[in-house]
């Protein structure tokens, strides 16, 4: 092996993180579904030839999990030999190659630097397509694609796309996003090769090992720094998709720099809710690494110390046939349960449960001239509080960071009109620090259309830590009052639903939050009279 | 013919320059700045400067002034009370912005403080559709309540932001009105400030506008209020974002656009340094004590940055693409908790500043680096008025040397390597993300370290030719005195770009052609100094983000229709990498940009004698670099001593008052006929 010094290891590390991050604004810049160039439910990465995470752009860390699995799945089914320059895989399914859910759709383009596969660029977005589906198996959820070759030595095979297509409900926007996923591993590859041809192959391959143990080391001390110990925490998960509250347990088990999550969930699901074992460990990964060092470099390296584990057969660890699209609600579920039991042996670290959803609404119809039309949006929500401060209201949390979309843009592609987009009032758990608000986003629909909503906290409540309160849960408003629903409802024109986000969980006891922010909170309407009242002590809001 | 200055108000200094037109006599001043009222300083700058080159107030012909203080009352947060009225419904959209958090993984990271609270922002019935019809119309009656309320909270600024104010500003134009009458104070519409679709961007830039109004207004009535006292007559003009400058009046209603005025005429005057030097593709370098701001320039144009944010807040105002990264002299080096050296974005400042200015900073800097290194003059800077320490910037680098297990000059090295690679990223995010080959440009390095560490950064970007302009420290003051009238206006409004079109584009034509003409007029510019530049930003129809294409000059007909889409697939495919023919391409946007020409300062004398001797270094000293393997002596020369024609081999270090250039082994620097150093990195 050749021996590298720290300071070519930073700046090799540099260079790789412009390459990811610049294939990332590339594919948001170039996409033409709403979902990915103004929602940026998208990420980029350079995985090492093995499959080995390398550098992953800061985008949305549940997609670390349809990385995993890919690179290892394509080497075992195709053979390193038969990897050839100018081929291009393409993939989705949650049982071959590990892909988290359908609609993320992962193409990766191996790299060659002196015809040597040497890396790979990969990629995935968020495709708002497959909707209106049934969830009962992951046959129902959409076409399913193991890691297969779209490109074959640069030539489009275009039968496999042609039966992509036809099993798309918005085939010309799949189309424009495939191009701008394609674009954007070219490009990767292109600016890994300069890098190589700049360093040499001896040195980028040391560098990108040397930055893999150095999230490794950077793990591991912030491991270290927590008390040995097992720390156990449990939590409800419930859904509109699904009629009964489940309960999820974790026991994380210290010992010195190495840490084992072990998880218990009941088993799998009829439902869209169920996570394959690379969910469960992208929301690990993320929930470890934002407690003990927010700053470790996200690749392969901060894995190895720890272990997880959870039952296979559960909804933490399905297998096949299992549906996984709404895998996201459990993978939130699993980082509160994370930061619960770390709060307890690093309680200065962690924040109380944010809103601990991706509250989604998704909206198909049909356009005047027969193509079908699919909007799906995800909803942020209150932040947890933390010990520094008030939740921040109004956000994504956790394994989820889209943006939303411009109601001035919204409204010109699709027949919706949103009539409120504010945050909820009360809905902030009480605390010393209080949790940040949910949002509350009304729509009218204006033309006839298919609707269902995805959301959680409708029966349990993001929880408080140190004495803080719980926040508000979900509530969604057809227009026949407040309740929960599941399934697709058909909409009338001129139709109007609401979504209520979660608040997130308040930090410390309410009578020890100063005077003066909680009359803040009562002028500003956040809380109303007899919250102020009777939670925080103030006589007549003073 | 009289004397053009320039004022360039910093939080430390105030520098002024003075250009005789006749003469061309050219002279620079600096007084400390008096930050309680910068308005004093500025005057007293102005007095003495006039002093030493016997002029008086009345020989001034063009004032120029530049000024952090919208920058600064936005970061320390020291804006008026501000008030919003905006459209029911919609009162938190300003806090929840994009709903996205600001750090992906850091729970304790925050937003940046909202600007208005939540009781101060009003509601108001009305609404517009996407189509710019009316659905709701403004309702006046709660509209005078929520003004009422403002005013009884005492708001001194308002901010109104409709949807779609931006395509149908009507109910915009009520609203204010009425809260002039009702409230009073300064306020601030979304169609005036930013008239462009999102409307979180454009909120925010109302806000932001509204939030710096007051401050702007009082600092600017202070100032004309000197000025007068001095008995100066030439009307005052004040730097923008956007490398150009406003009148007093423009900067006093849209405070935002000065938000970047600093480093933007940098760039203004390295455009200038290019021109002469016969350059067109430039790359700017600004590396200063906290940071380094660089920028691209193509065929001598600076673009505007797409989605302009200032300390977290978007501002949808026209602002030079200008990057800035966290790596500056006094950017400070650490070893992580996996052992790698980290250096920035923390910064030692001014005070206590570096380890060897011996001012009780003990963390090592990048400029301890280089004079552990001897890069730098190891015991002085500003031509000896400064003395430095270089034991204390030896131990400080030790201390680290010491967890890296590396050398102590293997150490030094590393943090300016490290700090290289931090600005080679900020190069590439204005180069290679955005579609240019550094390697195809020149870099023009400027402010106290840009000539220091451009050899290194070159090398890292494997760029041929650096220019280090003669006065690299002042070149800011410089810029003041170059810089053009600029106003830019833009009609958003998306159409299908064919000639079924051409109707509504003659329509937004019109409409921006007017607005130029008032600013002309309002600024008194006459018919021989205008000048016309417009843009489009065209998309294809389903994408959401637009390129800038220039808007084709002739008459507006079905060729000039295709020729604005054939110019569009080209910048497509050069950005993305594809393009895909026949699928229909939109307009969204037109940009104008008005500007006024100012006869500029001719600073640039050509000298004619080219020297054919070899300079002689006025010394000599021992400096640390890889490329020797350890030690090694390096020849000094002081810059003065520089002459058209003179031509250094490297390794060499050029020294002036406030600069040090680098020129490394391998190198060659020659001085032109304008005495700019221009290196070959022998690429």
């Amino acid at each position: 092996m050749t021996a590298i010094d720290p300071i070519t290891v930073e700046v090799v590390g540099s260079s790789l993180n412009s390459v990811v991050e610049e294939m990332g604004e590339a594919l948001v810049r170039a996409s033409y579904s709403t979902n990915i160039k103004e929602r940026r439910d998208c990420s980029t990465a350079l995985f090492d030839k093995r499959g080995f995470t390398i550098c992953q752009a800061e985008h949305i860390p549940m997609h670390l999990g349809s990385f995993i699995e890919f690179i290892p799945y394509i080497i075992e089914s195709c053979g390193t030999d038969e990897i050839r320059p100018g081929d291009v895989f393409m993939g989705n399914d949650a049982y071959a190659g590990g892909a988290t859910h359908l609609p993320d759709i992962v193409l990766a383009e191996p790299i060659f630097f002196e015809r040597e596969l040497v890396a790979w660029a990969i990629n995935t977005a968020h495709h708002a397509d497959f909707a209106d589906r049934g969830h009962s198996h992951i046959f129902q959820e959409g076409i399913r694609i193991p890691p297969v070759r779209l490109y074959r030595e640069g030539v489009l095979q275009e039968d496999l796309r042609e039966v992509f297509l036809l099993n798309c409900q918005v085939p010309r926007e799949r189309l424009s996003d495939i191009n701008a996923q394609l674009a954007a591993n070219r490009l990767g590859a292109r600016r890994l090769n300069d890098l190589f041809a700049k360093y040499g192959r001896e040195q980028m391959l040391a560098a990108w090992r040397a930055l893999q143990d150095y999230s490794e080391r950077k793990m591991r001390a912030g491991i270290a720094a927590i008390p040995d110990g097992v720390y156990r925490f449990s939590d409800t998960f419930d859904s509109n998709q699904y009629p009964a509250s489940l309960e999820f347990d974790v026991a994380i088990g210290v010992e010195g720099d190495s840490m084992v999550l072990d998880f218990n969930a009941p088993a799998q699901v009829s439902a869209g809710l169920n996570m394959v074992y690379t969910s469960l460990l992208s929301a690990c990964y993320y929930s470890v690494k934002s407690a003990v060092d927010p700053t470790i470099l996200p690749n392969s390296g901060l894995a190895r110390p720890l272990r997880i584990a959870a039952p296979k057969g559960s909804i933490l660890n399905c297998v096949h046939p299992a549906a996984v699209d709404g895998r996201i609600a459990a993978c939130q579920r699993v980082a509160d349960l994370v930061h619960g039991a770390l709060s307890q042996a690093i309680p200065d670290k962690v924040a109380a449960a944010g809103n601990g959803c991706c509250t989604g609404a998704i909206f198909n119809g049909v356009r005047s001239n027969g193509e079908l039309w699919v909007y799906l949006e995800t909803i942020g929500g209150g932040g947890g509080a933390r010990p520094t401060g008030d939740g921040m209201s109004g956000i994504q949390v956790h394994l989820t960071n889209t943006s939303n979309l411009p109601v001035e843009a919204m409204e010109r592609e699709y027949p919706l009109t949103l009539l409120r987009y504010e945050l909820v009032d009360g809905s902030a758990g009480p605390g010393e620090f209080r949790g940040g608000m949910g949002i509350r986003r009304m729509y009218r629909v204006e033309e006839a259309c298919r609707f269902v909503v995805e959301g959680s906290r409708l029966r349990s409540r993001p929880w408080g830590l140190a004495g803080g309160r719980h926040g508000a849960g979900s509530r969604f408003d057809l227009g026949d009052g407040p309740g929960a629903f599941s399934g697709t409802r058909d909409l009338e024109p001129g139709q109007i639903v609401a979504i209520e986000t979660p608040g997130g969980g308040g930090y410390g006891p309410p009578a020890d939050r100063s005077r003066a922010m909680a009359r803040a909170d009562l002028l500003d309407g956040r809380i109303c009279k007899d919250e102020a009242h009777h939670i925080y002590g103030l006589e007549d809001g003073r | 013919m009289g004397w053009r200055v320039g004022v360039d108000s910093g939080g430390t200094f105030t520098d002024v320059s003075l250009y005789h037109e006749e003469s061309g006599r050219f002279e620079d001043w600096k007084i400390p700045s008096t930050p309680e009222d910068p308005s004093r300083g500025i005057a007293m700058g102005i007095a003495e400067s006039l002093a030493m080159v016997g002029a008086s107030a009345d020989d001034l012909t063009y004032f120029g002034h530049g000024t952090t203080v919208a920058t600064n009352s936005l970061i320390e947060l020291r804006g008026a009370k501000t008030g919003l009225i905006t459209t029911e419904g919609f009162r938190d959209l300003l806090e929840i912005g994009r709903q996205m958090r600001p750090s992906l993984y850091d729970m304790m990271a925050d937003k940046p403080p909202v600007l208005v609270p939540r009781r101060l922002r009003e509601e108001v019935p009305e609404r517009i559709r996407f189509d710019g019809t009316i659905e709701i119309p403004l309702d006046m009656r709660r509209l005078r309540e929520a003004a009422r309320r403002l005013a009884e909270e005492g708001v001194a600024a308002t901010a109104i932001c409709f949807l779609y104010g931006y395509l149908e500003p009507r109910h915009e134009a009520a609203a204010k009105e009425t809260v002039q009458d009702v409230a009073g104070g300064f306020v601030s519409a979304s169609y005036e400030v930013a008239p462009e679709f999102r409307e979180f961007e454009r909120l925010s830039a109302t806000v932001v506008n509204a939030f710096l109004g007051p401050v702007m207004k009082l600092y600017i009535e202070r100032l004309s209020e000197r000025l007068r006292e001095l008995g100066m007559r030439a009307v005052p003009h004040m730097t923008q974002s956007n490398g150009g400058v406003i009148g007093f009046e423009t900067a006093a209603r849209l405070p935002i656009r000065t938000i970047l005025s600093g480093p933007s005429t940098g760039v203004v005057a390295a455009q200038e340094i290019a021109r002469r030097a016969g350059l067109k593709d430039v790359i700017t370098f600004d590396m200063g004590g906290t940071s380094s701001d660089v920028a691209l320039l193509e065929n001598l144009e600076c673009k505007r940055s797409k989605e302009p944010v200032v300390h977290g807040y978007p501002i949808k105002t026209p602002m030079l693409d200008i990057h800035t990264v966290g790596a500056g002299g006094g950017s400070i080096a650490t070893v992580d908790s996996g052992g790698l050296l980290k250096v920035g974005p923390r910064s030692a400042g001014a005070v206590p500043g570096p380890a060897c200015y011996g001012q009780g900073g003990n963390e090592a800097t990048v400029t301890d680096a280089n004079v552990v290194l001897q890069t730098l003059n190891p015991s002085q800077l500003l031509g000896g008025r400064m003395k430095l320490r270089r034991d204390l910037a030896s131990d400080a680098v030790a201390r680290l040397s010491r967890e890296l297990n590396l050398g102590l000059q293997e150490t030094a090295q590393g943090i300016v390597s490290v700090a290289t690679a931090n600005m080679a990223k900020a190069l590439r995010v204005v180069s290679v993300e955005r579609g240019y080959d550094p390697r195809e440009h020149a870099l023009i390095a400027f402010g106290g370290g840009g000539p220091l560490h451009a050899a290194r950064l070159a090398r890292e970007l494997d760029i041929s030719t650096i220019i280090v302009p003669p006065a690299p420290g002042s070149l800011c003051a410089l810029g003041l005195l170059l810089t053009d009238l600029k106003a830019d206006f833009t009609a958003s409004r998306i159409v299908p770009l064919n000639s079924g079109s051409l109707p509504s584009i003659e329509l937004m034509l019109e409409g921006l052609d007017d607005q130029a003409s008032d600013w002309f007029e309002r600024e008194s510019i006459g018919e021989e100094r205008r000048v016309i530049v417009r843009t489009s930003d065209l998309r294809y129809a389903g994408q959401n983000y637009e390129l800038q294409v220039p808007f084709p000059s002739g008459p507006l007909d079905a060729n000039a229709i295709s020729l604005l889409e054939r110019n569009f697939e080209a910048a497509h495919l050069r950005r993305f990498g594809f393009e895909s023919p026949g699928d229909p391409v939109e307009l969204v946007t037109i940009r104008l940009e008005a500007v006024g020409t100012v006869s500029k300062a001719d600073l640039f004398k050509a000298n004619s004698v080219k020297c054919s001797d070899a300079p002689s270094p006025a010394g000599s000293r021992v400096v640390w670099m890889p490329e020797f393997s350890g030690r090694g002596r390096c020849p000094v020369f002081d810059r003065s001593d520089l002459r058209f024609g003179h031509v250094l081999e490297g390794p060499a270090i050029v020294e002036q008052m406030d600069t040090t250039t680098l020129v490394l082994p391998g190198m060659r620097a020659a001085v032109d006929k304008f005495l700019n150093l221009i290196l070959d990195t022998g690429r």
